[in-house]
């Protein structure tokens, strides 16, 4: 078939080094030596002016970490990463938490605009349909301004850096942070419990709807740095919050690591809604360079019809190992999982979900979507299970795989339990590639060859892009172009 | 040497270590099968048996389920049963005597004693993998079993059947069998214990079917309520080979099959049904993988479940397509009726695919039986237990009526299924 093969072709040529946001800044850094001691995480804490308690919390996972070994199950293979030859902390020079936006740097806010991150909330006002979204910046190991703060603070909802949390509500940080990932869960989890440095926090009270879209804004800018970033979210009795991230980085022939911790808590007929787009660097055509995304997300519906619903797409990073989960643990509590994972040139992607159905009449359902394009590996590798008492569980899974040439590979790795006879679960995989007869039709319509396979891809995908917010669909859907350009329009 | 023995064997592994060294001097084998057993033995020791964290045995932790085994007894071996489809021509193993009394013509068979003793048998010996336990098991201490041979060609009316019964003890056995080019037949793999004692079997068979070979494999696996069953087959696929493989598990305390295989022919096919018929305490493991090695190859996968009680049972099937074979067609779905809240089922479907001209796909559903299906038969007057045990037989029979050819066979499945529902539901 012509067609494909034109595809397979210009899939062959394609650059992967079309990354848009490779640019470095050049701005004066604050780092921590090179290393992991316990020198180290306390000289973080002391920047961050940490309680006591944080202290020995991170020393606890600290020690914990030193006994653990890296996780060897997921398809990625990549070398021995020797954790003494990162900085676990860099901060622009003369930050030490965010300020008012008139005082932060105006080369970090030049980044944020190349980046099309609105900082200025009048610009966000002035925005495409009045929509406006609060931004969390954080700028490698600490967050830089976050907007909308006052607004935010009116309706009663509490959106600032995770280290301001820290030092402004320690209750409410204590209470939950933790609770759904804890200190030990796993090799990289436990590693960021140690050494993380920022990332956001939100606490939307008893019955609030946030008024608006919060997001974070991931930069890694500096050189043989980690980011270590622990996002905790918790929606109060009734509440809603749709939150979103996303995430750069420079191009760079080193490979850097990322090792975010997400903890959503969701109480009684609460709803949290999050959102990534993941854009971080993925190398270049040869595969070299690119970020190692090894993150650690999970929800947990405590409360009783409490709903998390995960959307992600994933384009970026040299390897993505992240599997967004939801603990199902209040009665009618509700998980969902939307993914789009692209990859492309040398990129490895084993993503997934999990859904632990623990309480009655809970339902998941999960669309995965995985598109693999040059010589690259997606994998998808989730697991529903239905616990004894989980009576009437449900889940819909589908997981469908699109090749795009010869040389990739994708995979379906799904664990399936069920423990009560109530439960019923239903799984679906497919593996294709473009159907003939779709192009066939497109082309006998008079739609170019190009377009018609740009067409098929985003129907192929159009599940999952029409859960995000509408403002990261339409980037969504660009980056999926950009990541396929050549193979697709 | 003995710094590697760092584990504490378990009672099930001392005891197999045990019947290992007792029979040492009695078990068959020339010079490199007898090192070779040496050696699989000694990985057993050092490896002991497979727990969770090895991911193919991750549902079935061999080592805290194998809490026991009889230990292995010459004159444990069972009188034949009638075969069962009328008229089959029956060959048994007893306590690894092979019988070939009735071999039909186009079928050469000798005992695989013999080739374990002339070392012809020592290629086959090898294990699958690092984690091939049963491989591991069988091969240090299989004392017999048949090596057959189909002539090119060679076609049979009515079905062979291996019979391997046991009273009590273990056994362990082989059979390699291969298919000529052409040849056509319908063998029955029977397992099947006389009592209620409880044995240890492990059989590995070992399939080759040449060009356009058409054969008809089905494993019926009728163990005792006290007895382990390991059980492997090993296919090999030649060029528009067509192999239809139907395993029935209605029997057993704690029982692996194992089905690993490889299409290495075009235009080869292979057709799995399964049928595992879970009640009391019982564990059941299916795991299947298939290679796709070579373009235009196809294969379809249907496993059917039902658990009652507290029986545990585990799917996990991998469909591999290798870079160069485009056009493969696979699909596998598998399908569970739980019936009852201690019971358990886990499923494992997985796809690894490097071609991308390919169809791929599978599915895989836990549920209880439809409501609305059980509404319309008690709306019919049928009491509820009878309509419940219609729709649980509909759910499996459904597999063996594909068989639809050979209407013996068929009716013979059938009443394994109907009989062992009448003793569960």
């Amino acid at each position: 078939m012509p067609a494909v093969q034109e595809t397979i072709d210009q899939v062959r040529q394609i650059d992967v080094d079309q990354y848009k946001y490779g640019f470095e800044t050049k701005i004066e850094m604050d780092k921590a030596p090179k290393g992991l001691s316990e020198d180290i995480i306390r000289l973080i804490s002391a920047k961050k002016n940490e309680p006591e308690w944080m202290l020995e919390w991170r020393l606890e996972a600290y020690q914990r970490w030193l006994t653990m070994d890296e996780p060897s199950w997921a398809r990625v293979r990549y070398p021995k990463i020797d954790f003494n030859e990162i900085h676990y902390y860099a901060a622009p020079k003369g930050t030490t938490g965010p300020k008012s936006l008139d005082e932060v740097d105006p080369e970090l806010l030049k980044v944020y605009e190349k980046l099309g991150i609105p900082l200025k909330e009048q610009e966000i006002l002035a925005g495409v349909e009045k929509t406006r979204i609060a931004v969390d910046a954080v700028f490698d190991s600490v967050s830089v301004v976050t907007t909308f703060k006052e607004e935010l603070k009116k309706a009663g909802v509490i959106f600032m850096s995770i280290s301001e949390a820290m030092r402004e509500h320690p209750d409410l940080v204590r209470k939950y942070l933790g609770t759904v990932v804890p200190q030990s869960d796993n090799f990289y989890a436990t590693l960021n419990a140690a050494v993380f440095t920022d990332g956001s926090f939100v606490y939307v009270p008893k019955g609030v709807r946030c008024p608006m879209e919060l997001s974070t804004y991931f930069r890694i800018n500096e050189k043989n740095t980690g980011q270590f970033e622990r996002t905790l979210i918790i929606a109060d009795e009734g509440a809603y919050v749709s939150y979103l991230e996303g995430c750069t980085a420079p191009q760079r022939d080193e490979n850097q690591l990322h090792a975010a911790v997400v903890e959503l808590i969701a109480l009684d007929d609460a709803e949290i809604k999050y959102s990534t787009v993941q854009n971080w660097y993925p190398g270049d055509k040869h595969g070299k360079g690119g970020i190692y995304n090894f993150v650690t997300k999970r929800g947990d519906c405590r409360g009783k019809n409490s709903k998390i619903s995960w959307t992600q797409v994933e384009t970026g990073s040299a390897i993505t190992w992240k599997y967004p989960s939801c603990i199902l643990r209040g009665d009618g509590s509700r998980g969902e999982f939307y993914s789009i994972a692209v990859s492309n040139g040398h990129q490895q992607v084993d993503s997934g979900t999990k859904m632990i159905h623990l309480g009655k009449n809970t339902s998941s359902r999960i669309i995965s979507k995985g598109i693999a394009a040059g010589v690259s590996d997606n994998t998808y590798r989730g697991q529903v299970s239905a616990h004894r008492k989980a009576e009437n569980a449900r889940n819909f899974t589908q997981c469908d795989s699109l090749l795009i040439g010869d040389k990739c590979g994708a995979h379906t790795v799904p664990y399936i339990e069920a423990k009560n006879s109530t439960a019923q679960f239903e799984h679906e995989a497919t593996t294709s590639k473009i159907s003939e007869d779709q192009l066939f039709y497109c082309l006998q319509r008079g739609i170019p060859e190009e377009q018609a396979i740009a067409l098929i891809v985003s129907g192929f995908v159009k599940e999952v892009i029409q859960e995000l917010p509408m403002e990261f669909a339409v980037e969504a859907q660009k980056l999926i172009g950009i990541s396929l350009e050549g193979s697709v329009g | 040497m003995n710094m590697q023995q760092a584990i504490k064997m378990t009672a099930a592994e001392t005891a197999l270590v045990d019947a290992y060294t007792a029979q040492i001097g009695d078990l068959p084998g020339d010079g490199a099968v007898l090192s070779l057993r040496d050696t699989l033995v000694h990985e057993l020791k050092t490896a002991g048996l497979p727990t969770r964290r090895v991911e193919s045995w991750h549902y079935t932790d061999l080592r805290t389920l194998l809490r026991a085994v009889p230990s292995a007894d010459p004159s444990a071996f069972a009188d034949r049963v009638d075969p069962i489809v009328p008229g089959s021509s029956v060959l048994s193993v007893r306590n690894g005597q092979a019988d070939l009394k009735s071999l039909p013509e186009g079928v050469t068979a000798r005992s695989y004693t013999e080739s374990l003793l002339d070392g012809s048998a020592v290629a086959g010996l090898a294990v699958l993998g690092s984690d091939d336990a049963i491989g591991r098991i069988n091969g240090g201490l299989v004392g017999g079993g048949l090596e057959i041979a189909l002539a090119e060609g060679a076609e049979f009316e009515a079905p062979l059947e291996i019979q391997i019964a046991q009273s009590h003890g273990q056994a362990h056995t082989r059979f390699p069998v291969s298919f000529g080019a052409g040849s056509k037949a319908t063998v029955i793999e029977r397992h099947l214990s006389t009592n209620g004692d409880a044995s240890f079997v492990s059989s590995v068979t070992d399939l080759t079917l040449a060009e356009g070979a058409d054969v008809i494999w089905i494993i019926l696996q009728q163990q005792g309520p006290a007895d382990t069953h390991l059980g492997q087959i090993r296919f090999d696929l030649g060029k528009d080979a067509k192999l239809h493989l139907v395993v029935i598990n209605a029997g057993g305390k704690l029982v692996r099959q194992e089905l690993h295989g490889k299409a290495s022919g075009e235009g080869a096919d292979l057709t799995l049904r399964g049928i595992n018929l879970l009640g009391g305490d019982s564990h059941t493991d299916v795991t299947f993988t298939l290679s796709h090695d070579v373009p235009h190859t196809t294969s379809t996968e249907i496993i059917r479940n039902v658990v009652f009680d507290r029986a545990k049972g585990v799917f996990q099937g991998k469909i591999l397509v290798a870079k160069d074979a485009q056009k493969t067609d696979a699909k596998m779905s598998c399908n569970t009726l739980l019936l009852s809240d201690e019971g358990d089922f886990s499923a494992k479907p997985e796809l690894e695919i490097f071609a991308d001209d390919v169809q791929c796909g599978h599915g895989a559903t836990v549920i209880d039986i439809d409501h609305t299906q059980l509404f319309y038969l008690l709306s019919r007057g049928i009491p509820e237990n009878k309509a419940r045990a219609m729709l649980v037989n509909a759910f499996v029979a459904e597999i063996v009526e594909e068989l639809e050819a050979d209407e013996a066979l068929v009716e013979a499945l059938e009443g394994v299924i109907s009989a062992w529902l009448a003793k569960h539901a």
